[in-house]
């Protein structure tokens, strides 16, 4: 992954001291609240219900476990003794003081991570496939993009004060989207041209929140090297011209649909004609410097399917079941991809304690050469195992509760801290996660189920997708009551769709019933094989929204 | 005399932000662009002119910028961007060479990136402690784009 060199570190330094020197002088009274506000937030750090929020940023997913035990260890000593992986990639600590921020970033400085641009109207962390190198089907590995794409919106002087958030994801397959690029305000998903150039094809423009839109193109093929002018152009028109008057309308999503496609188009080409080729096209020298940080690791040459693994899966159902819902296929033969699920009953989807942060980041010495990633689904992943180790991992997996077999089921939701913590939320999510854990606890039939996105967020802010949800859960607040409204055939990949509300919003303790109604009309109406996603758009929302509301006999 | 920070120091600030479009016109205004194009026949000389959040800088394109001693970019809130993307189009497009002023409501703290975009003078609200302010004159000795001091990004530099 990639290294700091003594540049890299020299910024990440002084951007502790300056945080260091904001947060002393706001303590002093020196700065307003007012103005702390975007110099803190543009640091990841919010102030929440209860206490604040630091929102540690992970570059497109990737940890060495020296980061993570560092984790770990933060967690620890500032704070509650765990973290919430978000979907965006990062890591969140519910309960820090704000006194102890800076030490906490001087003390992430010195394993080369940050808080920078975590949150505040500029250019947040780039994120992208958590499988990324290590599958066979992609057409080249994303990461040196992400690196190329990170260092290029660190403290970019012209974009520090947007009219809204601006978040970018990349895809480098055909066969997934695992990064929900499309709903992001640029998605960009890398592309070889008949001549075998690498390019991106650029969608602009979705995203979630009050008014959640999927992205459209504006470029089917932009050249690598002119990947940074033209994203300056995109966001320098944004910049110009995005909706300051009102937060709800201003993100860049507002704007292109505002313009339509083409006039967007036109004016970020026209800006675009005065940068392209200028400084900032990406020479080749600096391709291969970022590519040789994602070298493939010593891997041995191995066989597939050795006997042990093929023995273990045909004696054992449990092991049989984690295999093929947690594991995926590697590029090397023998060798597998797995993923740590963090959706154990009875923990919020996406929290991992310290001693489990501990305990991925020793696993990820033994099974997977010091790294993991963070996937937008809020689990991690070993991305580099020996497939006649995978026994042993399993075993150790499921003694630190990372081996819940549900990776990609109903019960693997994407769910945001909601109103236990944050004070944007309109009403709580994680007792929703824990209702359905705990009512779809037999593991048959969540099989049978199939591949389902149950995604849930406290509030319209949708920080837990719940609008790309297969079925999407939203709270809200009625009278100072907690409600909530569920949506149905939302999807997130490369036929991503925004999800249709089914109706009323529920009371807190009827949502296990209703979804148990909803997965009663898939499995009458289910063809064979046929994903819930897909009998949902074969059918209609009209059987669903029956049964839904049906009057009880 | 007010003051204001130029090129890294405190000096008298000898212009008058002419923000009331009716006010009358001397010598030493800073009058708004607009006003400023729509008058230019009969306003006279002035100093300089004043983009507002909203102005762009395309209406410019055909002008001798040049004249003005100082163009002043007003932020009507801290949050609001737009300003940074004048001083540079200002700088890298339209070649001005003459000093590039924030006016209104930008903080201290934005100085590193005020200064990597073009600006060199700052005219701040009278409740910021000049002073103070000059500490924060600086940007990070490091940076990963190109800007207006130094056109070539960090991959060009390492």
């Amino acid at each position: 992954m990639y290294q700091y060199d003594a540049i890299d570190q020299q910024l990440v330094e002084e951007r502790v001291a300056q945080f260091r020197d904001q947060t002393r002088r706001y303590l002093n009274k020196e700065l307003s609240e007012q103005e702390f506000l975007p110099l803190r937030l543009q640091n990841g750090l919010y102030v929440q219900r209860y206490a604040p929020m630091l929102r540690i940023a992970i570059p497109y997913g990737m940890l060495s476990s020296t980061q993570l035990r560092k984790l770990a260890d933060i967690s620890c000593r500032y704070d509650r003794s765990y973290g919430h992986f978000s979907t965006r990639q990062n890591l969140q600590l519910n309960w820090p003081k704000l006194e102890d921020v800076p030490d906490i970033l001087a003390e992430l400085a010195e394993v080369q991570m940050h808080a920078v641009q975590t949150s505040g109207n500029c250019i947040r962390n780039t994120t992208t496939d958590q499988y990324a190198g290590v599958i066979a089907d992609e057409i080249v590995d994303p990461r040196p993009y992400c690196e190329l794409i990170r260092q290029w919106s660190t403290f970019h002087p012209e974009f520090a004060f947007l009219p809204r958030k601006f978040k970018i994801a990349v895809n480098a397959t055909e066969s997934a989207d695992r990064a929900a690029t499309q709903v992001h305000d640029i998605g960009l998903h890398i592309k070889k041209n008949d001549a075998g150039e690498i390019g991106f094809k650029v969608i602009v423009g979705g995203g979630l929140g009050r008014t959640p839109m999927v992205g459209v193109t504006i470029s089917e093929f932009i050249p690598r090297a002119d990947l940074l002018t033209y994203l300056d152009a995109i966001i320098r028109v944004y910049n110009q011209h995005g909706r300051r008057d009102n937060k709800y309308k201003a993100r860049i999503k507002i704007l292109v649909k505002a313009l339509g496609i083409e006039e967007f188009r036109s004016r970020v080409d026209a800006e675009w004609a005065h940068l392209k080729g200028k400084e900032s096209t990406v020479p080749m020298s600096e391709f291969d410097r970022l590519t040789g940080f994602f070298s493939e690791p010593s891997y041995d040459t191995l066989e597939n399917q050795p006997s042990i693994l093929t023995s273990k899966l045909a004696d054992s159902a449990g092991f049989a079941r984690w295999y093929e819902r947690n594991t995926f296929e590697h590029k090397k033969s023998g060798y597998r991809v797995v993923t740590l699920t963090l959706k154990k009953p009875g923990q919020a989807p996406g929290d991992a304690t310290s001693e489990q942060m501990h305990k991925a980041a020793d696993l990820s010495d033994t099974f997977s050469f010091g790294e993991l990633r963070v996937s937008h689904e809020q689990n991690l992943v070993l991305s580099d195992v020996r497939q006649d180790k995978l026994v042993e991992l399993w075993e150790a997996s499921k003694e630190a509760g990372f081996a819940t077999p549900t990776l990609g089921l109903l019960t693997d939701m994407i769910c945001c801290p909601g109103g236990d913590f944050c004070a944007l939320a309109n009403a709580k999510s994680i007792p929703i996660a824990a209702q359905i854990q705990e009512t779809f606890n037999d593991l048959d039939y969540l099989y049978d189920l199939g591949n389902i996105d149950l995604n849930i967020s406290g509030c319209m802010n949708a920080c837990g997708h719940h609008h790309v949800g297969n079925i999407g859960i939203l709270g809200v607040d009625k009278k100072g009551e907690e409600f909530y409204q569920v949506s149905i055939g939302g999807a997130s990949g490369h036929d991503a769709s925004i999800g249709k509300i089914l109706g009323p919003s529920f009371a807190q303790e009827e949502v296990s019933r209703i979804i148990q109604k909803l997965m009663n009309v898939y499995v009458e109406n289910r063809s064979e094989e046929e994903r819930f996603i897909d009998t949902y758009r074969r059918v209609g929302i009209t059987p669903f929204k029956e049964a839904a509301y049906a009057k009880a006999n | 005399m007010p003051k204001l920070i130029k090129n890294g120091k405190i000096i008298d600030n000898t212009y008058v932000w002419q923000q009331d479009a009716e006010q009358e016109v001397t010598s030493n205004s800073i009058v708004p662009a607009q006003k400023w194009l729509s008058e230019k026949d009969t306003i006279g000389s002035v100093v300089g002119i004043w983009l507002e959040a909203g102005d762009g800088v395309e209406f410019l394109q055909d002008i001798d910028i040049n004249q003005f001693d100082v163009i002043g970019v007003n932020f009507p809130a801290f949050t609001d961007g737009r300003g940074f993307s004048y001083a540079r189009l200002l700088r890298e497009r339209l070649h001005y060479q003459g000093e590039i002023r924030a006016l209104g409501h930008f903080i201290p703290d934005q100085l590193g990136y005020l200064l990597r975009v073009g600006f060199n003078g700052f005219q701040f609200n009278e409740e910021v402690n000049l002073e103070s302010a000059l500490a924060l004159h600086k940007p990070f000795s490091i940076a990963y784009q190109g800007d207006v001091a130094d056109p070539r990004p960090i991959f060009l530099r390492r």
